[in-house]
Parts: structure tokens; sequence; C-alpha cells
């Protein structure tokens, strides 16, 4: 099997910290202005051997090329074992996997499992690639209250909660729904809180090259409500600010305000 | 399994039968602490398969453990099967010479769903009409505990709590609201966020007399 997003993130790391438009790690170093169309930065890439769109104006950031880990054919194939999984599980937990109630659940379970993590599936650049539009733009435009629903890492029991995003727009937006859709993709895997939020806005950095993303995520941990230290009303809230919304307090102030409202 | 016969309980010497299988039970659970830690390896083994199979890298530092933990917090979340109810309540039930109706409401609630294996959750309000017998307060949530911490299914998690607090007390009536979100529903399937499932069930006078059941019904649910 591949290996995950994890070590994709780690890549992103090899460029150069020195080119002040590149994304190092996923924090701007360079200025707040840059080129529109961002045709000088294609050639600040590194093109790793094998890049598929050296021809493209838009540039390719390696954690774009995500390898997908996973299509509809693993999922087919994987489901007998999964549901053998699933089965082994029950009867170990004391449960009759013959009782009624229970004749299909190892099935439902792999399948349902299958699905939260049906973000190892999915590409951003195939979710976003026709939906970036020039618009002479430069002001903040907010997309909150994006409902999140993923898996906890540690003990495989959800996280949900929801999301907020901002960006301001360096003359290219970003259809709205496609924040959602990004949201989505990283959220239906194993998660770390702290890692969703930071996926996210590099992602949209990467697409867009704005100004500035903020992502804020605050979420409920059921490995926290439902066992453990039992607490109900507790929330996870978690925020990546990239770009201006990191440099001037009053973007990120504004951002905050109006997310909140 | 006693949710079987719970299932089916509709007569006062179900609580006979539910003894019976505590006494079992207590005596499997003496000899078979090996055999529990044998179950947590296949567990955990079986979850190993899982991650593997869902295309993540089971080496990677944050999954390392995971197979572990995710074994024990899937015992933790059906620890019920192995409580009673006769085990927390026989000593906290008193003779008070009180006839009116006592609510215990907003009792937080987590189950997994049998079918999905994913969690649902919510609250239950639960009343009775003592005859001459009190329960200890607490008691009542600790039922809910024992019931709710098992693969179940809202309907017979409802009837199982009912039929509970009927045998122990042999009160005048029961009622058990349970109004629940199912991640099963949510997270995945037709992704309602705000739906919720609401079942309940009324035994004795909340069956019998209408003006009962809305007095409890009007001091319990929220409007």
């Amino acid at each position: 099997m591949e290996h995950s997003k994890h070590t994709q993130y780690a890549s992103s790391e090899k460029k150069d910290p020195l080119d002040p438009g590149s994304v190092f790690n996923g924090h701007f170093d360079g200025l707040a202005e840059r080129p529109a169309g961002g045709t000088g930065r294609a050639a600040a890439a590194p093109q790793p051997p094998g890049g598929a769109e050296s021809g493209s104006q838009r540039p390719v950031m390696e954690s774009w090329r995500e390898e997908r880990t996973r299509s509809v054919e693993d999922n087919e194939m994987s489901l007998p074992s999964l549901a053998k999984s699933y089965t082994t599980i029950l009867r170990g937990l004391g449960e009759d996997p013959q009782r009624q109630g229970l004749l299909k659940t190892p099935w439902r379970a792999a399948t349902a499992m299958q699905f939260f993590t049906k973000g190892y599936q999915e590409k951003i650049i195939d979710v976003l690639n026709d939906a970036i539009f020039d618009e002479d733009h430069d002001e903040m435009v907010i997309v909150k209250d994006i409902d999140m629903f993923s898996m906890c890492e540690h003990h495989l029991v959800p996280i949900f909660g929801r999301v907020h995003i901002g960006y301001l727009p360096n003359k290219r937006v970003l259809g709205l729904s496609k924040l959602a859709r990004i949201v989505e993709i990283y959220s239906r895997r194993l998660q770390v809180q702290e890692r969703l939020t930071k996926q996210i806005a590099v992602a949209i950095t990467e697409a867009l090259q704005p100004t500035g993303v903020g992502v804020v995520i605050e979420a409920t941990h059921m490995c926290m409500v439902m066992r453990g230290v039992q607490k109900m009303n507790s929330k996870t809230v978690t925020s990546t600010m990239l770009g201006v919304f990191r440099e001037d307090p009053k973007t990120r102030d504004e951002f905050l305000t109006l997310i909140r409202s | 399994m006693e949710y079987h016969n719970a299932a089916e309980m509709n007569g006062s010497d179900d609580y006979l039968n539910i003894c019976k299988h505590n006494n079992l039970c207590r005596e499997e659970n003496d000899s078979n602490d090996s055999a529990d830690a044998n179950k947590l390896s296949h567990i955990e083994k079986a979850y190993s398969t899982i991650l593997s199979e869902l295309g993540e890298d089971v080496d990677r530092e944050g999954l390392l453990r995971t197979p572990l933990r995710a074994a024990k917090a899937m015992q933790f979340l059906t620890k019920g099967y192995k409580e009673t109810t006769q085990d927390i309540l026989n000593d906290a039930i008193f003779d008070e010479n009180h006839e009116e109706m006592v609510i215990v409401k907003d009792i937080e609630l987590f189950s997994l769903c049998e079918h999905h294996l994913v969690p649902f959750f919510g609250k239950a309000h639960i009343a009775y009409l003592p005859n001459k017998k009190v329960v200890g307060l607490s008691k009542l949530a600790r039922i809910v505990e024992i019931y709710s911490r098992r693969l179940q299914v809202q309907e017979r998690l409802t009837k199982q709590i009912a039929a509970a607090i009927s045998e122990a007390l042999q009160p005048a009536g029961v009622a058990v609201v349970i109004e629940a979100v199912h991640m099963c529903m949510v997270m995945r399937g037709v992704q309602k966020m705000n739906a919720s499932t609401v079942t309940s069930v009324m035994m004795g006078r909340f069956n019998d007399d209408p003006t009962t059941r809305k007095e409890f019904l009007d001091l319990t649910i929220k409007k």
C-alpha cells in the first residue's frame, strides 16, 4: 500500500526556503504581493521527476500530487478481509455474531469505515482544477460553519465539528463549494485535528496563492466524550493562519469576528 | 445473552432470568482474566488488519499503538455486557412513603449502533411512580449506563431500561424517553445533520392514564 499523506506533507519541506515566493512547510516566507497567474513561480517550484504538469501555467506544488492510496477496486478487494476483522472484534467483545441484529454488521461496519476514510481515494487536483476563476477581488472571502466529520487516528472514534475558512484572494477566487470539498477530502481520513487544520490551509494556499488564508476548526472528540476523561461539553479549537492573516493582526481580528457573528 | 431475553421482557420472572445470567457471568469472569487478555489481543490484531486494509501506513508514528487503543476503547464502549442491574441496585432501594412522580431527566447517553458500530448519543429521561419503594437517583443513571454501553438498537435500549426499573422496584408506572443522534445517519448514508430519533416506553400508569403521561412529558420535554 502506498504511504499516506503524512510522507507527502514532509516532502514539501524540501522546497528552497530562500525562494521569496515559495511556500515553505506551509508558511509564507515571501511578500504579500506576488504575480497574478503565478507563472513566475512555476520555475521556482521544484519540478519532481515525472511531474505531470510541467507545461501548465499553474505551478504544481508537491502536496497536490497526492498519491492516490486507494481506488474503488481496492475497496472491493479489501472488503472481505475487513468484514472478517470486524467479526473477530464482535466475538472478542463477547457478542454473538450470528444473532439477527449482527448478521450483516461486519459488512456494514466495513463499508462504513471505508466511507469514513474515503479521503484517501480523492485528490485535490481532481476537485479544484476547473473551479479557479480570475476575479478582480481582493477582499476577504469567508465560508463558515462547514460541518466536518473525521476519525481520531488514535482511537478510531469519530470527531465532528465545524470548519471556518477565510482567505484574501489575489485576483483568483475559488468556487465556494470547493472549500467544503477540500475539507471533506482531508477530514475523511484518520486524523489529528492539528494536522487537518494545517492541511486545509496549505491546500488552499497552494491552489490559489492568495494573500492569506485562515482556517479555524472547532470540534468535539468522541474519544474524550464517550470514554477516557468523559467531558461532555469540551471542544477543541485549532487554527492555522497563513500570509497576511498571520502577519496583520487587524486582518486576523476581522476574520475571527466575522466567523463568530 | 441477556439482551435476547431483555428484548422480549414483559413479565416479572424475567428479572430472575437476568439474575441467573448474572451469576453465570460472575463465575466466568473470575476464571477468565487471562481469556480477557487473549480476547484483547485478538481485537487488537483485527484492528491492525483493518488499518492496513484501509490503505493506511500502519508504521507511521500516529498509528503505532492505535490497534491497542482502539481495542481498549471498544471494550470500554461495550462494558455494559459485564455489568448487571442486580449489582448496582441491591443496596440502594429504600422504603419511603412516597407515591408521586420522580423524574430524572437529561441523562447523557452514549451507545454504539449494532448495525454499523458507530456511536449514537443523546439524552434519556426517566420517570417512575414509586410504590412505597424509591431508588437512589444515581442508580437510574447507572442503569442507563449498563444498557447503553453495549451494541444497541435505540428501541431495545429504551425498553431494557424501563423493564429493569420495573422489575427492580415494582413501581406503579415507569416511563423512559430517549432522544438521540445517530452518527450512522449523520456521518454517512443519508447524512442528515440535524435529525434525531426519539423513542419512548410507557409502563403501568404512564400507559393507562393520559394525564400522568402528559404531566411527565410536560415536565421533561423542553419546548
